[in-house]
């Protein structure tokens, strides 16, 4: 453990490294494997913060049911990773412990929110990690880092535990770096949870068997909207070659539209931060986490909330306040709602046609640190491919698919029907069989 | 004064009597220990959700049927947000939009109707303790299934108030779907009042009243209303629209300190809870499980045993009470004796026991028994209610405890002939001053039978023998 914690210091990928990991008890093909947990899942008995000063020292009561199914399966669970707070975020340089490195360029940020983990598996610290994914916190950083990071369809995975940012778009998932590890952990962490009830009443399949069967016929799309302006050039031309790969493989592309895509970035922030503003409302000194001394109620609620959350976390919150207050709840987050549904519609129509889409993940690669963090609207659209899936409640997966000239690792996303993680799995590996990009592992380094 | 029309609407929340909470498996029961019925669902801890309880719906639906609501077919819960210690998440899992039933009514006695606006299921808070210079919590009560229960404007007297709380609370207490114990909490009422002059289709500025902890305290802070606004309304100012606190021991009401603008609750629909459908046969199945309503168990025991109205009114106020009234005179036809010695002895000692009727054991069977004996003179008074003590809670047998404890009424004249002439001996001077025209004497020596005889000598007998005696 000393070692990882050492391995850890020029990247800061994890915020707790365990003394004593916790090892489950039970047998499955993962047993004895580490992995490493996002800061916004519970672990029973140790710290959990989401990189935010309002939950300093706060440890969990309970296990989430995620690390329940971990332990059943033998996992050995090594530590938590840093996340932007709250996983408000798309690079982790909003977290109260301070920025994690990209592996890859350690002037870069990783991505987020979940970069703690995509940094972690990316630098081979740990084979496995679960993140957490409310509009690509666990795809963007896995394109940034070069891992497979995969978003289950909406109710395949319980939340219970998992502390809530966007209630109806959360949703927990594996990053490894190949897909014959994300299948394995899938088939853990799926399935339905009496305390989740949100959870879908379905049997998980077994995802292993997709792993590289053939893929003749299956259709993908790819939609137009997706590859239009301030999409870099490089990001382009690696998801084309990508698309090439798999057509050799008899996948059938064709061009699609999801047309309301582009109102997706709106539409996700008033409805992600109108949850986030109810959800984050239990953080107010009375029973946990940040209390500040004050004399008056009013006051333990104002300064405990002003001292403890950061930048952004507070301008969600307004955001969130601000679009379900009367009189702009219509115009805003009733709209959003209707929005939505019409995002959600174009994908209904797309998969009457095609089996899966493919998309870039990001429109660029890992960005400098620092870079974005003055320009919200500029981090806010590096999500802008990402946000559909979840808005809409589809599994989607970001996987390695090139490098850019100057080395950085590329994503590429697919996305396909709700509860219909095998096709991605399918594609994804048939991909990985004629590629090594998942096999490059980064050198620390300043570029 | 009379010039003004009272309009009055009353919003009641009643606890449900389910064993878990509604949303997590923690028990109902907010008496014990505080913060021992908790977890970190109902304390709002990060990361939790909530799982709905569907024995609050069926509870629930019932209430909308015993009202006559419209049912929606599909619900769904909304976040009420709102800042306060006693509310974990500072949200409410509530219904705004769309509430479980809506557009009811609930007959009073003069079979006026008064509307249900809406019967909604929402999550109860916990509660404060304040001391000196601190607050403590107690979230025991946090998220016991709680039902709001909403009338329309359409009450016009404190009396029309007094009663619909009456027939509300009698009718949610025979459905079985909650105590209604004022005192514990499990029944809670604010009230909306407003005047406007008389024909006016108008409505008055409406103040709210709050903190009334008996149906009493409610009608007396709505007399309390009328009269101020309508000294205000008469000066011709204007009534302030606020919230006022009712206090009992000053018998006044005084203005809450005032909000400085209106809450922004900001209801949106809760996130994780799915859309619940109601499912098929639950209506008819609480439908059946409704029974007979208490306006109608009362039309029917006036009709079936010329009962006075007053009787009446004790007997199904109760309904365990009532039911037993009914079962009794199936074994013994005689409903004004059955009556007498239900809301007689037998309330009289059941509201002395510690559980109220929950700790009856006496069967009707049994309990007939002794309304027989002592009309056919074979128990007196005392020993009759003795008996009815000793059976109350154990259902022993009456003839059993009678001749255990030789409770028999001495009918007998030859049993009685001794402890007669004993008495008379003992006595002279009695005996002396009644021959002597002081009638009074002759108490006292019915009274000295009754001792020597362990009180059990039928009194009247007593007195005729003595009589006859003492006029050789």
């Amino acid at each position: 453990m000393q070692d990882l914690k050492k391995l850890d210091q020029p990247l800061s990928s994890f915020v707790q490294v365990f003394d004593q990991p916790i090892k489950g008890e039970g047998k499955s093909p993962l047993a004895g494997s580490a992995i490493a947990i996002k800061d916004n899942i519970c672990i029973k008995g140790k710290t959990i913060t989401c990189a935010s000063k309002i939950l300093a020292g706060h440890k969990a009561v309970y296990n989430a049911t995620v690390i329940d199914k971990l332990k059943a399966a033998g996992l050995v669970i090594v530590g938590t990773t840093n996340l932007d707070e709250f996983a408000f975020g798309s690079s982790t340089e909003n977290s109260c412990y301070g920025p994690t490195k990209n592996p890859w360029d350690l002037t870069r940020v990783p991505g987020g929110s979940s970069g703690g983990s995509a940094a972690a598996v990316a630098a081979r610290l740990v084979p496995f990690a679960l993140g957490s994914d409310t509009g690509g916190s666990i795809r963007q950083p896995a394109a940034f880092c070069g891992v497979v990071g995969f978003k289950p369809t909406y109710g395949r995975v319980s939340r219970y535990g998992l502390i809530a940012f966007g209630s109806s778009l959360d949703q927990i998932g594996p990053l490894t770096t190949n897909f014959s590890d994300c299948a394995e952990l899938l088939n853990i962490i799926s399935g339905h949870d009496p305390k989740d009830s949100t959870s879908a009443f379905l049997e998980t399949p077994d995802f292993t068997k997709s792993l590289k069967v053939p893929v003749k016929e299956i259709k993908v799309g790819l939609p137009k909207e997706y590859f239009s302006q301030g999409l870099d050039a490089q990001v382009k031309e690696a998801i084309s070659s990508t698309a090439d790969i798999l057509k050799k493989k008899k996948v059938i592309f064709k061009e699609i539209s999801l047309p309301h895509s582009r109102y997706a970035v709106a539409t996700y922030y008033i409805i992600a931060s109108s949850e986030a503003s109810s959800n984050l409302q239990r953080f107010d000194g009375v029973r946990y986490g940040l209390r500040a001394v004050t004399k008056s109620l009013a006051d333990l609620y104002a300064r405990t909330r002003q001292q403890g959350f950061g930048l952004e976390a507070k301008r969600r919150i307004f955001l969130g306040t601000y679009s379900l207050s009367s009189g702009y709840y219509d115009a805003y987050y009733l709209k959003a709602l209707k929005v939505r549904r019409l995002i959600k519609s174009d994908f209904d129509k797309a998969f009457e046609e095609v089996d899966a889409v493919l998309t870039p993940t990001s429109p660029t690669v890992a960005f400098k640190l620092g870079e974005r963090v003055k320009d919200p609207l500029s981090m806010y659209l590096s999500d802008v491919y990402t946000i559909p899936a979840n808005l809409s409640g589809l599994p989607a997966v970001s996987f390695p698919c090139g490098f850019d000239k100057q080395g950085l690792p590329i994503g590429a996303q697919l996305i396909s029907r709700a509860f219909d993680e095998e096709t991605l799995i399918k594609l994804g590996s048939a991909f990985e069989e004629s590629t090594d990009f998942h096999k490059q592992i980064p050198v620390f380094k300043e570029k | 004064m009379s010039e003004f029309e009272t309009v009055i609407g009353l919003e009641v929340h009643v606890q449900l009597k389910t064993k878990s909470k509604i949303f997590c498996g923690c028990s109902v029961d907010s008496q014990s220990r505080p913060n021992t019925n908790i977890c970190p669902v109902c304390c709002g801890y990060p990361g939790v959700l909530p799982v709905f309880n569907f024995q609050a719906f069926k509870l629930a639906t019932r209430v909308c049927l015993a009202f006559n609501c419209k049912i929606n077919p599909s619900i769904y819960f909304e976040r009420k947000n709102y800042f306060y210690p006693d509310l974990p998440k500072n949200y409410q899992i509530s219904q705004y939009q769309r509430p479980l039933g809506e557009k009811g009514s609930l007959k009073l006695l003069s079979g006026k109707p008064i509307g249900i606006n809406r019967v909604h299921l929402e999550e109860d808070a916990g509660k404060l303790i304040h001391k000196d210079n601190y607050s403590l919590v107690d979230y025991n009560r946090t998220g016991t299934p709680l039902l709001e229960i909403v009338s329309e404007a359409e009450i016009n007297s404190s009396q029309e108030a007094f009663e619909y709380l009456t027939y509300l609370k009698l009718t949610l207490q025979y459905i079985g779907i909650s105590d209604c114990d004022m005192e514990k909490g499990s029944l809670r009422c604010d009230a909306n009042i407003s005047l406007r002059a008389k024909g006016s289709p108008k409505l008055g500025v409406k103040v709210e009243i709050k903190n009334m902890n008996s149906f009493k305290g409610v009608k007396a802070a709505l007399e309390y209303e009328i009269k101020r606004q309508a000294v205000v309304l008469e000066k011709g100012e204007k009534v302030i629209q606020e919230t006022r606190l009712w206090d009992q021991e000053l018998s006044k009401t005084t203005p809450m300190r005032s909000k400085e603008k209106a809450h922004d609750y900001r209801y949106f629909p809760e996130p994780d809870l799915l859309d619940f459908s109601l499912p098929p046969g639950l209506v008819a199945e609480e439908k059946s499980s409704l029974g007979e309503l208490p306006l109608d168990k009362r039309k029917r025991l006036l009709e079936s045993y010329s009962l006075g109205e007053k009787e009446t009114d004790v007997l199904i106020a109760l309904r365990e009470l009532s039911d037993f009234f009914e079962t009794a005179v199936k074994r013994y036809a005689h409903p004004k004796e059955v009556l007498n010695w239900l809301i007689g002895p037998f309330l009289e000692q059941v509201n002395n026991l510690e559980g109220g009727f929950s700790a009856v054991r006496i069967s009707a069977e049994n309990f007939v028994k002794i309304v027989r004996y002592f009309s056919e003179n074979k128990l007196n008074n005392l020993a009759a209610k003795k008996v009815l003590s000793l059976a109350l809670e154990t259902d022993q047998d009456v003839d059993e405890i009678i001749n255990s404890h030789q409770l028999t009424q001495m009918s007998d004249q030859g049993e009685l002939e001794k402890f007669i002439e004993e008495a008379l001996s003992d006595n002279p001077k009695a005996v002396e001053e009644y021959l002597s025209g002081k009638s009074q004497a002759m108490q006292f020596l019915v009274g000295q039978v009754m001792k020597k005889t362990k009180g059990k000598a039928n009194p009247k007998l007593a007195r005729e023998m003595l009589e006859r005696r003492l006029e050789r």
